[in-house]
């Protein structure tokens, strides 16, 4: 029977602590058939379990272009990211995806990209950042701003440093004030703040930002002034998920589905959204 | 050597982690043999040892369970093994009403210098639970009897005399500032009032069943400011209840009390005390009466044998839906996460099944010990009608029985859980 | 000229397909209640009674049970083997359903297959076949005919029998299967069916989408959202409402992940592993339900849902249920 509710079987190839609550986890799917019909958009998520243990809902945070592999990053808060946590390479672990609308790159093609991330939201922005620079050509310059509470909050922190090395990136991490460590080097400030700080100058941008909703708050000010049209300003949506295929009843804001519709949507049409997440 | 084909029981021992282990661990090392089939689960106190602990290990399949501590007097934490007993002494009343089979549940105390009485006790348990054979009559349904059903009264309705002396009240609170919300009866069901002019909604007729305490724990009914609550005055031994579990001031609570000539509901032919006896505003006046003593389904059901207990509880089980009423609607149900929606650990299966339902309705139950006034609420919210207050009556009764003791009724009496005596009785503790 | 059935005859029916070992769902007595259940013999089929209008639950658990396995999990160390769950699709007779039972399937066919097809509900809709009775009164709960239905709505049925008194019904086949299942068993009659009564028009479904659409903040959502208790009787006695969970059964349960029913009116229903709540308050959930009812479904697959059946107004422990709420919108000066 076509089961859509069974995950494919995963063998984890790699484990990253990235902070003290923080992991990320590589995978391959043990089935090579499933491996090579299997394909995804950056910006879709998955749905990850531990068997015993249950389900939870990532963003897919490796490129679209990787084939050997799918990534998700994690923070360690309850019963399926505790046992997810013990999870090392070899295990196995189920996932189901990919789930939702990804990045609409066809749209972004041609347009100066603008990331601006906070905490446990680089993951989402990590995918679109790799496949950016990936397929260099198909946009202009690209701007990362991506700041944590503190130092030790920060993820991907090699990454990040990476991709400032490429061609016409640039790259800025920040910390919380009161966050910095006495060796810090980079900003100090919130994301929104820095942001307007670093003067930028981008013409007709696609900007991706995600972070809690206080940082969204205070970023979309921001944009404005810098004539930056809602339309042209994404993020990805959160929510309680537990089918991921529009069915329980749990992840609707208003009547967007963040598993169907979303998770990626604009800020214009986020705007027309009741406050119902 | 056993015969292959012999039964082997299984047995889970929840032991204290000061007397019954070290006192196994004695056992291990004097070189006193003992059967191979328990499984020893350590834990710091008796006290500790959660009642549900008992039913999951029956969920995984034990044949008998085994419960020990330190001896009374001895304890390491000085009262746990009392408080342990004390709902050992609850908890078997329930478990019997149920079904289970008590002679597969044994507790003792052992201490740590009775490695030979360790020995013994096991042996003892294996070779009795070999003899039970293994416990398939658990969750097993083919005996199922049916209950006498009560024939339904003919119900007329009728609006009480104090309906206008109520709504006058209500008016009269809610203009002078103080009481912010007046929660009270409405024609389809119970109404929060925050203006006078409302006060015409109310109404008291023999259609006022809820118990309006259940709404003292809302958070949104809280952030009204201070309430005024309609009770009857058995909704009353309610407050009694959550005033001594700290859940409320007096102060921030304005009571009126309605003198209550019945709801027509079973419960009503057992009232004795008619009018409230605390309220700050009393309406009404009806003395007391002695209530008609009138067997009731809980007498038929222990009547039946142990095996059409526990088919009868798998049926009634059967239809529950986890739709929690039953824990909402209760006044005395008011913790902020309810042990059944934690999941680190899951102790209680959240899943409708015969396991899921069994052990949601015992934690219920059990967690109502002492402390459920027996308004009803809860059966009467059961979409499916399903008969677990039952299961509260016979906690009551054994409450009365054992402890002399009923909930709600004497303001200054210690609560029965929390408390415990040294001269609570322990035939069946070995 | 028509075909017509005898209540005999009916039982007869229940009564084979019961001793064929099949599964026959109807109305039954059970303690002080009504409700659909498995019949374990065709005398315990209710079919009408003193002021029985319909039972106290729905059918959609024949369809999408409380609890089902969506499959098991073995773990051996790193050897994991997902095993078919034990689901049962066998074939069964549901026989006197109400109209506002059955309409509330063709309603939730949408969502169990929106772009993703749920097997375990669409097999059970395959294998199921739904004798109707249409309704001869209404009560002050019901309001079918506000949503769309009405008293002898034959949709999701697949045959609908009308009272002609004595025990005697008129049949209408809405489907193949409806018209196989009764062949041989019905005779010709002339009679006419008297007039079913449906409840009278409560309110108008357009108007409160509208309302709905623009009114996300409104006071009434706190009026109303106040005394409700945050239990799930009106979800789960609801025909069309489908929210469930999905948890890992451990070991004592068969190592099997399940899916059960679950209610937006459950506190952590939409609760984040962060901390924060999107609905964090009654009122929001409250909101939500009537939202998704009478707006959202709406909006996205074109139907109401909700048949107007009238449990959650019966159920509700504090007297709520989504007619008041609605009835309240359009008659309180809210349009």
């Amino acid at each position: 029977m076509a089961n859509i509710y069974k995950p494919e079987l995963m063998e984890v190839t790699a484990v990253r602590q990235q902070t003290s609550d923080v992991k990320s986890v590589a995978l391959r799917f043990l089935d090579p058939e499933c491996a090579a019909a299997f394909s995804f958009q950056v910006g879709q998520f998955g749905i990850f379990s531990v068997f015993g243990y249950g389900e939870s809902t990532f963003n897919i945070c490796s490129s679209s272009n990787w084939k050997d592999r799918i990534e998700f990053c994690f923070r360690k808060v309850g019963r399926v990211t505790e046992a997810m946590w013990k999870v090392e390479v070899g295990d196995v672990i189920g996932f189901r995806g990919p789930y939702g609308h990804g990045y609409p790159m066809d749209v972004w093609k041609g347009h100066d990209l603008i990331f601006l991330g906070g905490g446990i939201a680089m993951p989402p922005i990590r995918c679109a950042v790799w496949y950016a620079l990936e397929n260099r050509a198909d946009f202009g310059d690209i701007f990362i701003v991506y700041g944590a509470r503190t130092v030790g909050d920060l993820v991907y922190v090699d990454e990040l440093q990476e991709w400032a090395k490429h061609e016409r990136v640039r790259v800025i991490t920040c910390v919380d004030p009161g966050g910095e460590t006495a060796d810090w080097k980079g900003e100090i400030g919130f994301v929104p703040t820095v942001f307007e700080r670093a003067h930028l100058s981008a013409k007709d941008p696609v900007v991706l930002v995600i972070g809690p909703p206080i940082m969204i708050k205070n970023t979309l000010p921001v944009l404005q002034k810098l004539a930056i049209s809602p339309a042209s300003v994404y993020t990805s949506l959160e929510n309680r998920m537990k089918c991921g295929v529009g069915k329980c009843g749990r992840c609707n804001v208003g009547s967007h589905y963040v598993c169907k519709e979303g998770p990626v949507l604009t800020m214009q049409e986020l705007q027309r959204l009741p406050l119902d997440y | 050597m056993n015969d292959a084909t012999q039964f082997e029981p299984k047995i889970v021992a929840y032991v204290c982690n000061w007397c019954t282990y070290l006192g196994a661990d004695l056992a291990g090392t004097t070189r006193l043999e003992y059967p191979p089939n328990i499984r020893i689960i350590r834990l710091p106190c008796t006290g500790r040892i959660d009642f549900n602990l008992l039913v999951k290990a029956f969920e995984i399949g034990a044949d008998a369970v085994l419960v020990s501590g330190c001896h009374p007097g001895d304890c390491h934490y000085t009262s746990g093994n009392y408080h342990a007993r004390r709902r050992w002494i609850l908890f078997r009343e329930l478990l019997d009403l149920l079904g289970f089979d008590l002679e597969r549940i044994h507790f003792t105390w052992i201490s740590a210098a009775e490695g030979k009485k360790f020995q013994q006790v096991v042996t003892d348990v294996t070779e009795k639970t070999r003899k039970l054979g293994p416990y398939t009559e658990l969750y097993a349904a083919t005996a199922a009897k049916g209950l006498p059903q009560m024939q339904p009264k003919p119900f007329e309705f009728r609006t009480f005399d104090q309906q206008d002396e109520l709504r006058a009240e209500a008016r009269k609170l809610l203009s002078a500032g103080d009481v912010k919300v007046v929660i009270g009866y409405g024609e389809r069901g119970p109404i929060l009032l925050t203006r006078p002019d409302e006060a015409d909604l109310l109404v008291w007729n023999n259609r006022c069943t809820a118990n309006l305490a259940m709404y003292l724990k809302r958070k949104e009914v809280k952030a009204l400011g201070k309430p005024a609550l309609v009770v009857k005055a058995c909704d009353e031994r309610s407050l009694v209840v959550l005033e001594k579990e700290a859940q409320f001031e007096r102060k921030d609570l304005h009571v009126i009390g309605m003198a209550c000539e019945g709801m027509e509901q079973p419960k009503c032919a057992n009232c004795a005390v008619r009018t409230p006896r605390f309220a700050d505003t009393t309406i009404g006046q009806l003395p007391n009466q002695v209530p008609a003593a009138t067997p009731g389904k809980l007498d038929a059901l222990l009547e039946m044998s142990r095996a059409e207990r526990m088919a009868f509880w798998v049926q009634e089980f059967d239809r529950c839906v986890k739709c929690y009423a039953c824990r909402q609607v209760c006044p005395m149900c008011y913790c902020e996460r309810c042990i059944v929606d934690k999941n680190q650990p899951i102790s209680i299966d959240p899943a409708p099944s015969t396991k899921g339902n069994f052990a949601w309705h015992i934690a219920r139950a059990f967690h109502l010990a002492g402390r459920c006034i027996g308004c009803g609420a809860c059966a009467r919210a059961c979409p499916v009608g399903v008969d677990f207050g039952l299961l509260n009556v016979q906690l009551a009764r054994a409450a009365k029985k054992h402890f002399d003791y009923q909930a709600g009724v004497d303001p200054s009496a210690e609560l029965l859980i929390g408390a415990f005596s040294q001269l609570d009785k322990e035939e069946f503790i070995g | 000229m028509s075909e017509l059935i005898t209540e005999r005859k009916l039982r007869q029916l229940a009564a084979d397909w019961i001793s064929a070992g099949k599964r026959v769902v109807g109305p039954a007595r059970i303690r002080d209640r009504i409700l659909y259940t498995a019949l374990r013999s065709s005398e315990s089929l209710v079919l009408g009674g003193d002021g029985y209008l319909r039972p106290a639950n729905s059918i959609k658990e024949f369809f999408f049970p409380k609890q089902e396995q969506l499959y098991q999990y073995r773990v051996r160390g790193r050897n994991i083997e997902l095993l078919e769950p034990s689901a049962d699709f066998a074939e069964q007779l549901i026989i006197a359903a109400r109209p506002c039972d059955a309409a509330a399937l063709p309603v939730l066919d949408h969502v169990f297959n929106w772009d993703f097809a749920d097997e375990f509900y669409n097999r059970r809709r395959r294998a199921t076949t739904i004798l109707t009775i249409a309704c001869g009164a209404a009560d002050d709960a019901c309001f079918c005919t506000s949503v769309g239905i009405g008293p002898e709505d034959p949709r999701g049925s697949d045959a609908v029998l009308l009272e002609l008194g004595d025990g005697r019904y008129k049949v209408r086949p809405v489907t193949e299967k409806g018209g196989k299942l009764l062949a041989g068993k019905t005779e010709p009659s002339q009679e006419t069916a008297p007039e079913t009564r449906g409840p009278e028009r409560k309110f108008d479904s357009a108007k409160i989408r509208a309302f709905l659409e623009n009114h996300f903040e409104h006071a009434i959502w706190a009026e109303h959202g106040r005394s409700c208790m945050a239990c799930g009787v009106c979800a789960f006695s609801c025909p069309t409402c489908h929210c469930f969970d999905i948890v890992d059964a451990g070991p004592a349960a068969g190592s099997a992940r399940v899916r059960t029913w679950d209610t937006c009116q459950f506190p952590i229903f939409t609760q984040h592993a962060s901390g924060h709540n999107p609905r964090g308050a009654q009122p929001a959930r409250q909101r939500q339900r009537i939202l998704h009812k009478f707006s959202i479904y709406p909006e996205k697959f074109g139907k109401i849902l909700c048949t107007g059946c009238g449990n959650c107004v019966r159920n509700c422990p504090v007297g709520l249920g989504v007619l008041n709420l609605l009835t309240e919108i359009e008659h309180g000066q809210h349009l």
